[in-house]
């Protein structure tokens, strides 16, 4: 964890300032007893330059290149997404946004999954090919962002948020065995498998301020 | 395989099968078929799980699983069942945000919304 850290922000230390801890394993959010003016709980990490500097920083040409791998992964899918954006502005129905809390999470699709993301974590992801370690990642297709007062949920995609992120390691999941076998058949064949996946850190989640959401109670 | 690993896989297991080589192959070959089996059976166990799961938070406001997809389905949101679950859980005001959503797109539930009624015991709580 302290070895991944060093290595990314030796390119983006001028940026991002890490401070953060482990990620935890809960997924507790509540809601009700944080007020939105208040700051954070113990589970979530700080980052307020960093959202409105990570909209400046997407400027940068290297990010340009880092596109394409969040693109390529997504082979079949890219022709859906084309289609999404035109149909979303057809579809604005709900309410302005109030101010939001630092802890937000969202809903992305990756390689054909979909996860629940939150700044500061990793996760492990099919593998994204032409992606080296220390890239910085924009993931378009966000399905869902919500904060401590507000939901911004997407028809399909909630339109102009990304979800950067850092490309941390390219390895395999553990081994599975696959073992066929055919009774009285003689038939026994042993393969082992480890699928390649990635493992992304989540960096934060941006632009989805002008989309239309419900506000919570 | 050889007895090693055969042996090595066969942690756990009752009686002779965990010691006997002749015993041991057969249970380790059994068990590595059921582990082929079951990898296509949890795809289908956890999609019913979260079925059911989205099913009891949306019944919570008054919303069967049927209609709640429906009016997804109608209003193009496309969070899979597993995400909608985990929303289902753990972030309750989101969830309510979907549900209203689907409601508007599909109001299909008016007779549905009373609470259950409390039979026996249930009813002294």
């Amino acid at each position: 964890m302290a070895m991944s850290l060093s290595c990314a922000s030796s390119t983006f230390t001028s940026i991002f300032n890490h401070k953060n801890s482990s990620p935890t394993t809960s997924i507790t959010f509540n809601f009700s007893s944080n007020s939105p003016a208040t700051s954070i709980s113990s589970l979530r990490f700080n980052y307020p330059s960093c959202n409105r500097s990570l909209n400046s920083y997407s400027i940068v040409p290297k990010l340009s290149q880092t596109e394409a791998p969040s693109v390529e992964s997504e082979t079949g899918a890219e022709t859906e997404a084309t289609e999404f954006e035109q149909v979303q502005p057809a579809e604005q129905t709900l309410t302005a946004t109030e101010a939001k809390g630092e802890e937000v999470f969202a809903v992305v699709m990756i390689g054909g999954r979909q996860y629940i993301v939150f700044p500061g974590r990793f996760l492990y992801t099919q593998r994204l090919k032409g992606a080296n370690v220390d890239d910085k990642i924009i993931l378009n297709k966000v399905l869902l962002v919500g904060t401590k007062t507000s939901t911004y949920i997407g028809k399909p995609v909630v339109p102009n948020a990304a979800v950067h992120a850092v490309v941390e390691e390219q390895g395999l999941d553990p081994k599975v065995v696959v073992f066929k076998y055919k009774k009285k058949k003689n038939y026994r064949r042993n393969i082992g498998h480890r699928q390649p996946n990635t493992r992304i850190r989540i960096l934060g989640i941006t632009g989805y301020q002008d989309s239309p959401a419900t506000t919570l109670p | 395989m050889n007895k090693k690993e055969v042996f090595k896989l066969a942690k756990g297991f009752r009686g002779r099968a965990k010691n006997c080589i002749r015993i041991a192959r057969e249970r380790v070959e059994k068990a590595l078929q059921y582990s082929y089996r079951d990898r296509r059976n949890k795809k289908r166990d956890m999609r019913s799980l979260w079925i059911e799961r989205i099913n009891a938070g949306t019944r919570v406001h008054g919303v069967n699983y049927g209609n709640f997809m429906h009016g997804l389905v109608k209003e193009n949101i496309q969070i899979n069942r597993k995400v909608l679950s985990e929303l289902s859980m753990h972030e309750p005001y989101s969830f309510k945000a979907l549900v209203d959503v689907s409601r508007t797109a599909f109001p299909g539930n008016k007779n549905v919304t009373s609470t259950p009624k409390k039979e026996g015991l249930s009813m002294l709580v």
